[in-house]
C-alpha cells in the first residue's frame, strides 16, 4: 500500500471563523477511508480543498510524495482527483459524454468535435459499472442517483485515481446502494483510494477499511475500522464537554401556539403532528436534509405541502400557503422567519441597521401608508441585543458575523412577533456571538414567545432546547426531551430510523 | 401532456427547445396563404420570399449565438445600417468588404469586452453601442443615398447556374453557423455556459474552466459579424447606403430566435429552429403585404407576436 | 488603479453620482465658450425643452431602482400626442385630455408591471415591444402623416412663467421634489429600497416584492402619461416621430444621475441633475456645432462610460 495523497496540517477560515484547525489526514491505495462527524465539523471543507474547489490558508497537499497546489477544480482533476459532490454539478442540458468531456473534448481534423469518440469512450466508462445509460442522453433525464453515477463514470474515465464521495448515498435507495458499494470495492481493488463521507454507520462498517473523525475543524484521530465498534465511532464524533454556553431551560410551557396536525411533507412522506408551546424552544433535530428545512418552508409557501392541517394561536393557516405572500401572511399572524442564508436571503447588506431592523416593521403596513421612523423602537433593539455598531446608519454589510445575525434576529424581535421559525441561528458566528443569541432566543420565549428552530449542530439544539423532534425522511421519528437527549441518543434514533425508512424512501428530488 | 404534445413543445429532455411547432406554424401560414391568395403561390412570389427573408435569417442566426449563451445583442440593426453606410461609401470592394467585417469584429469585440471585464449587463453594453453606432451611420451617411460596389449587387441580384445568389448566401450562413454551433468546442461551450447560467449551476461550467471570457466575447463578436453579413446583403439589395435600413431590426431577430424554440434565459435552442423562426416572421410579412394589411400595422403585430412569445417563456427570477 | 480605489477620498468621490461632476464641467465649459448664455432667460428656455425628459426620468428611477427598465414610454407619449391633436376628441376640454393622458400612461404600466413583475419576462423586451405596438397603432391610425393641431390652451399654459421661471420648470421641480418626498416618506419607498438591495431577503422580510414591482412599473406608466402631456403642448402641433428617443435618453440621465439597476444612491436628485446635465450637454454641443449624429454617440457614451464607472467601482467595494 502506497500513500497516494497525504493533506497535512491544513487550515481554513471562511469570513473569520476557522473551519478548519490544522488537520491532516493521508490516503492509501487500495482503501476505502471513512471521513466522519457532524455536521459542519469541517468534512466537506476538507474534501472541497483536496478537489481544488477551496484553497486552504496553510498546510500542504502532498500527491505521490510531491507537494501540489490546486487553483481551480480542473488542477485537482487532472491531477486524478475526482469528486462527486452532493451538490451535482453536471449541466442538465448537455448530454452524459458531453458532461463527461466537458472542457477537454477530443476533436477531429478542422476542429470537429469528435462526438463518436466522446461517446464511445463515456459508453466504456458507463459499462465498467455496469451501466447500460446511453451516454447520448441529456442529463436533464437521468434520475438522481443515475446522475451520482454518471458522476462516478467520469472519474474512472479520466484514470483517476483518488475518489471523493461526498454523502453518494442520500439521495439513492437501498438497491442503488448495493449497486454503489459494488462499484467502490472494485476501484478499491484496482489500487484507487476512495473518500467516503456518509452519516450511515452500516454502510460505514460494510465496506471502509479505516476512519477518520473530525469535530469543529479539528483532528479527532484516525483508527482502523477493525478496531471500531459503531457504540465507540458515535463516542468518537460527540466526546466534547458542553461549554457552559447555555442559558437555562424554560418553566413549564404554557399554552399551544403553534400545532401541525398529520402533516406530510411530500405525497410520500410518513403523516406527522408538532406542537409548540408558548415559553417553548423545539428543535428540529437530525441529519441534514432530512426534510426539517422542507417542513419549516412549508408554513412560508415555498414547498407546496402534501397534507395537513395547521393552526396558529387559534386561527387555523389554510395550505397551501401562497409562495408570493407566505411570508407576509404568517406575519400577519405573528410568525417571524429567519432563513439560514443571511447575506442572500436575510439581510440588505449594503443598508443601514436601521433599514434592515424595520423591514418587517413596515412590511405590515400598507404601500401609501406614511413610513413611521421607528427611531425608538430601533434604538430599544440595538441596545437590548447589543448590537455592535457605530450607529442606526451603519450599513449592515460592514458588521461581523455575530452582529449581523443579531440585527436579523432583531428585524422580527422589534415586530411583536411571538413565534420564530428559525434556520441555523449561529451560521458562521464566532463562539461568543453564539451564546448571545442563545440567550435573546431563550428571553424572547420567557417574554411568551415560541420558537422552532432547525440547525445542523445538535450540540446546539440540545442545550437550547426544551424539547427535540428528530426529523429523518420527511417525518418526525422521535421526539423527546432535550434534557435527556444526548447527541448519541438523536443519532441514533435518525440513524436507526434508517433502516425501516431506506427501503420506503427511494429518490428524493 | 401527451407525448406529441411534449414533442412539439420540447418541454424536457431536448436541447433544441420547440421547433416543430413553429414549424406547424411556418406550414400553417404557407397552407392559409395559398388558400387566401392567388398570388402566393405565383412563381415570382415564392422566388421573392428567399432574398426578403434572407436577412433576418443571418442576423437571427448571429444573434442566437449570444442568446444561447444568456446574452443578448441589441447592436446588431445599427450595425447593419452602419454596414451600408460603410458599403456606399464609394472605394474598390476589395478594400470595403474586409473592412466591413473588421468594424462588426471590432464592435462584437467591444461589447464582448465590456461585458465581461466590465460586468456591465449586456443589454446596457449593447444598447450603448446600438446608439453610438447609429451616430456614427448617420455621420457618414446623414439620409439614404450613395452606391455600393457593383459586386456586392451582382452577388444579391444576380444567379449561378441557374439558381438565384440569395440562396448561396443562405447556404453559406447555415454551413458556417453550423460548423461554429455543432463543429467545435466553442459551440458546445456555448450550451454549457448558458445551461449553467438558465439552471443556476454556473460553477460547473466555471469548475471545468470553460466559462472564460474568449468564449463569450468571440459569441459577440460572431453575432456582429452575422449582422454586417446581412447588412452587405441589403446593401446590395437597396444599391445604396440607408441609415435607418436596420431600425428595430435587432427586434425581428430576437422575436425570431425566440419563435424558433430558443430559450432567452440560455442553453436550450438550436440553429434550424431559428431558420424556422426567421421564415415565419418572412411568411408572415409577406401574407400581410399580400393581403393588404396596412404596413403601419404590421409593426404593431411584430410586437405582438414579440410580446405573446416572451411571455410564454417563463423564467426564475425577474430581471432586465 | 485599485491602489488607487481603495484610497478613501477615492471611494468617496466615486460614492458621488456622476451626474453632479459632468454639470459641472459643462457649466465650467459654458462660461469659458459662451458666458453670455449663462442667464435666466436663456437657461430656462433650454431647460424648458427637456422638461418632458425630466418627467420620464422619474419613472425610470422608479423601475431601474427596483431592478426593472421602461423602454416603452416613447410609444405612450406618441399615443398621447396622437389623441390630441388628431381631433378624434373635438371641442373637448383641458380636463378630458389630462384624464385621458394619464389613463394611458397608467393602464400602459400597469400591464409592463404585470409582465415584469408577475410573469417574470425580460423587462427590456416586453417595455420595448410594448413601445413598438403603440407606435405601430398611432402610424397605422395616422397613415404616417402627421395629425392636426395640438388644441391652443396647452401652448397658453406651456408659454407662461411663474416669476423669472417657466411653469414647465417650476412643475417639473415641484413633481419632482413630490416624487422625493414620496419615496422618502411612504412606506413604498422603503419597499423599493428593500427590493433594489435584495429581491430574496426583501421576500422574506414580508415586502410584496411582485406588488411592488407592479406598483413602480404603474407610476412610470403616470409619469410617462404626464411627460407626454407636456411634450404635447411644447411642439403644440401633432407628431408621428415625437417623443421615440426621450426612453433612451431617460435610462442615460437615470444612469448618470447614480440609480443603477437596485442601487438608489442618488435618490431623485442625481437622475435630476442627470437631465440637467444633457440640457447643458445638448446647449454645449449645439453651440460648437455638433448635430444630431454627435448627440447619439455622446448619449451611447455616456450610458457606457456610466455603466463602465459602476462596474469599476462595484468591484473597489
Amino acid at each position: 500500500m502506497k500513500t497516494l495523497v497525504e493533506m497535512s496540517d491544513i487550515r481554513k477560515a471562511f469570513a473569520g471563523t476557522a473551519a478548519l484547525k490544522g488537520v491532516s489526514i493521508a490516503l492509501q491505495s487500495g482503501s476505502v477511508h471513512a471521513l466522519m462527524g457532524e455536521n459542519g465539523a469541517g468534512k466537506s471543507t476538507l474534501m472541497k480543498i483536496l478537489a481544488g474547489v477551496h484553497q486552504p490558508d496553510s498546510g500542504a497537499i502532498l500527491r505521490d510524495g510531491r507537494q501540489v497546489v490546486f487553483h481551480k477544480p480542473k488542477d485537482a482533476l487532472e491531477s486524478g482527483i475526482s469528486t462527486v459532490f452532493q451538490e451535482l454539478s453536471l449541466l442538465p442540458n448537455l448530454t452524459i459524454a458531453e458532461n463527461m468531456f466537458l472542457g477537454r473534448e477530443p476533436t477531429t481534423a478542422f476542429g470537429w468535435v469528435d462526438h463518436r469518440r466522446m461517446r464511445r469512450e463515456a459508453g466504456n466508462a458507463l459499462a465498467e459499472l455496469g451501466l447500460t445509460l446511453d451516454p447520448g442522453t441529456l442529463v436533464s433525464k437521468l434520475s438522481i442517483a443515475e446522475r451520482q453515477f454518471v458522476e462516478i463514470a467520469h472519474g474512472i474515465m479520466t484514470d483517476a485515481s483518488v475518489f471523493i464521495l461526498d454523502e453518494p448515498t442520500a439521495a439513492l435507495n437501498a438497491a442503488d446502494v448495493e449497486v454503489l458499494n459494488h462499484h467502490i470495492r472494485r476501484l478499491k481493488d484496482e489500487g484507487k483510494a476512495v473518500v467516503y463521507i456518509s452519516h450511515r454507520m452500516d454502510e460505514i462498517f460494510a465496506i471502509c477499511d479505516t476512519v477518520t473523525v473530525l469535530k469543529d475543524g479539528e483532528l479527532v484521530g484516525t483508527r482502523p475500522l477493525a478496531e471500531m465498534t459503531p457504540a465507540a465511532l458515535i463516542a468518537m464524533m460527540v466526546g466534547r464537554e458542553l461549554a457552559d454556553l447555555f442559558p437555562q431551560r424554560g418553566d413549564a410551557p404554557g399554552p399551544a401556539m403553534l400545532s401541525v396536525e398529520d402533516f406530510r411533507i411530500t405525497e410520500r412522506s410518513k403523516p406527522f403532528s408538532l406542537e409548540l408551546s408558548r415559553g417553548e424552544i423545539v428543535a428540529l433535530a437530525g441529519l441534514e436534509g432530512q426534510g426539517q428545512q422542507r417542513f419549516l418552508r412549508s408554513l412560508v409557501g415555498q414547498y407546496h405541502p402534501f397534507a395537513g392541517r395547521v393552526t396558529i394561536k387559534g386561527k387555523s393557516l389554510p395550505l397551501p400557503v401562497p409562495p408570493g405572500g407566505g411570508v407576509r401572511r404568517l406575519q400577519a399572524m405573528g410568525v417571524g422567519f429567519v432563513p439560514e442564508d443571511r447575506k442572500e436571503d436575510g439581510l440588505f447588506l449594503g443598508l443601514s441597521v436601521a433599514h434592515n431592523i424595520a423591514a418587517a416593521l413596515h412590511s405590515k403596513r400598507s404601500e401609501l401608508a406614511l413610513a413611521a421612523g421607528y427611531q425608538r423602537r430601533i434604538a430599544d433593539t440595538m441596545s437590548s441585543l447589543a448590537v455592535k455598531a457605530s450607529g442606526p446608519g451603519a450599513a449592515v454589510g460592514t458588521l461581523s458575523g455575530g452582529n449581523q445575525q443579531k440585527v436579523l434576529l432583531g428585524r422580527y424581535l422589534a415586530a411583536d412577533i411571538d413565534i420564530l421559525l428559525v434556520e441555523e441561528p449561529t451560521r458562521g458566528v464566532d463562539i461568543g456571538a453564539k451564546s448571545e443569541i442563545y440567550r435573546l432566543l431563550r428571553d424572547f420565549t420567557r417574554k411568551g414567545g415560541a420558537v422552532l428552530v432547525l440547525s445542523r449542530e445538535t450540540v446546539e439544539l440540545i442545550g437550547l432546547c426544551d424539547r427535540i423532534c428528530v426529523v429523518h425522511n420527511d417525518t418526525i421519528v422521535k421526539e423527546m426531551p432535550a434534557a435527556d437527549a444526548t447527541e448519541h441518543n438523536i443519532l441514533d434514533a435518525a440513524l436507526s430510523a434508517n433502516g425501516e425508512a431506506n427501503g420506503a424512501g427511494g429518490e428524493r428530488r | 401532456m401527451t407525448a406529441i404534445s411534449r414533442r412539439l413543445t420540447g418541454a424536457r429532455g431536448s436541447r433544441q427547445g420547440m421547433w416543430m411547432l413553429p414549424l406547424l406554424i411556418a406550414l400553417a401560414i404557407a397552407l392559409w396563404l395559398s388558400l387566401e391568395t392567388a398570388q402566393f403561390l405565383n412563381g415570382e412570389n415564392l422566388l421573392n420570399l428567399v432574398p426578403q427573408a434572407m436577412p433576418l435569417v443571418i442576423t437571427a442566426v448571429g444573434q442566437m449565438f449570444v442568446i444561447l449563451l444568456g446574452g443578448l445583442d441589441l447592436s446588431v440593426g445599427s450595425m447593419i445600417s452602419f454596414t451600408t453606410a460603410v458599403l456606399a461609401l464609394g472605394g474598390p470592394a476589395w478594400v470595403l468588404i474586409p473592412a466591413v467585417f473588421v468594424l462588426a469584429a471590432l464592435v462584437g469585440f467591444t461589447n464582448g469586452f465590456i461585458i465581461t471585464r466590465f460586468n456591465v449587463h449586456p443589454i446596457i453594453a449593447t444598447l450603448s453601442t446600438q446608439y453610438i453606432l447609429l451616430g456614427i451611420t448617420r455621420v457618414l451617411r446623414p439620409v439614404s443615398g450613395g452606391t455600393v460596389p457593383d459586386i456586392v449587387i451582382s452577388a444579391v441580384a444576380g444567379s449561378f447556374l441557374g439558381v438565384p445568389m440569395p440562396v448561396f448566401w443562405g447556404i453559406f450562413t447555415l454551413l458556417v453557423a453550423w460548423k461554429l454551433l455543432y463543429g467545435s468546442r466553442f459551440g458546445l461551450h456555448l450550451f454549457a455556459i448558458g445551461g449553467g447560467v438558465s439552471s443556476g449551476v454556473e460553477d460547473a461550467a466555471h469548475n471545468f474552466g470553460i466559462a472564460d471570457r474568449r468564449n463569450i466575447v468571440l459569441a459577440y463578436v460572431i453575432c456582429a459579424c452575422f449582422a454586417a453579413l446581412a447588412g452587405i446583403f441589403l446593401a446590395g439589395r437597396i444599391v445604396s447606403g440607408d441609415p435607418n435600413v436596420g431600425l428595430l431590426f435587432e427586434l425581428d431577430a430576437i422575436t425570431a430566435v425566440a419563435i424558433g424554440g430558443t430559450q432567452l434565459s440560455g442553453g436550450i435552442g438550436s440553429l434550424h429552429g431559428t431558420v424556422i423562426g426567421a421564415l415565419v416572421m418572412a411568411l408572415l410579412a409577406n401574407g400581410m403585404n399580400l393581403t393588404n394589411v396596412s404596413p403601419f400595422i404590421q409593426t404593431t403585430i411584430k410586437g405582438a407576436i414579440l410580446l405573446l412569445v416572451v411571455a410564454l417563456q417563463s423564467r426564475k427570477k425577474m430581471g432586465l | 488603479m485599485a491602489a488607487a480605489l481603495a484610497n478613501p477620498v477615492m471611494r468617496r468621490v466615486l460614492r458621488v453620482p456622476p451626474a453632479y461632476y459632468v454639470f459641472a464641467a459643462l457649466l465650467v465649459v459654458l462660461w469659458i465658450a459662451r458666458p453670455n448664455m449663462l442667464n435666466l432667460n436663456i437657461m430656462g428656455i433650454f431647460v424648458r425643452q427637456i422638461v418632458p425628459l425630466g418627467i420620464l426620468v422619474l419613472g425610470q428611477l422608479l423601475v431601474m431602482r427596483v431592478r426593472s427598465i421602461d423602454l416603452s414610454g416613447g410609444g405612450v407619449i406618441l399615443l398621447i400626442n396622437y389623441t390630441i391633436s388628431s381631433g378624434v376628441f373635438p371641442g373637448a376640454s383641458m380636463a378630458f385630455f389630462i384624464a385621458l393622458a394619464l389613463g394611458i400612461g397608467l393602464a400602459v404600466g400597469f400591464f409592463n408591471g404585470l409582465m415584469v413583475g408577475v410573469r417574470r419576462v425580460s423587462a427590456v423586451i416586453v417595455t420595448l415591444a410594448v413601445g413598438i405596438v403603440l407606435v405601430g397603432v398611432v402610424q397605422y391610425l395616422s397613415s404616417g402623416k402627421p395629425p392636426g393641431d395640438v388644441p391652443g390652451m396647452f401652448a397658453d399654459i406651456y408659454n407662461t412663467k411663474l416669476g423669472p421661471a417657466p411653469t414647465p420648470v417650476i412643475f417639473w421641480v415641484a413633481v419632482s421634489a413630490a416624487l422625493s418626498l414620496f419615496l422618502s416618506r411612504t412606506v413604498f419607498g422603503r419597499y423599493v429600497m428593500s427590493v433594489g438591495e435584495n429581491v430574496q431577503a426583501a421576500h422574506f422580510s414580508g415586502v410584496p416584492v411582485a406588488r411592488t414591482v407592479v406598483l413602480a412599473h404603474t407610476l412610470a406608466g403616470l409619469f410617462a402619461g404626464i411627460a407626454a402631456l407636456v411634450q404635447t403642448a411644447s411642439i403644440a402641433v401633432g407628431s408621428v416621430r415625437v417623443g421615440l428617443d426621450l426612453p433612451i435618453m431617460a435610462v442615460a440621465a437615470t444612469i448618470l444621475g447614480g440609480v443603477v439597476f437596485g442601487r438608489g444612491e442618488g435618490g431623485v436628485w442625481g437622475p435630476f441633475f442627470g437631465v440637467l446635465s444633457f440640457a447643458l450637454l445638448f446647449v454645449v454641443m449645439t453651440t460648437f456645432g455638433v448635430d444630431e449624429p454627435g448627440k447619439l454617440i455622446a448619449q451611447g457614451l455616456i450610458i457606457l462610460l456610466a455603466a463602465i464607472f459602476y462596474g469599476i467601482r462595484g468591484r473597489s467595494s
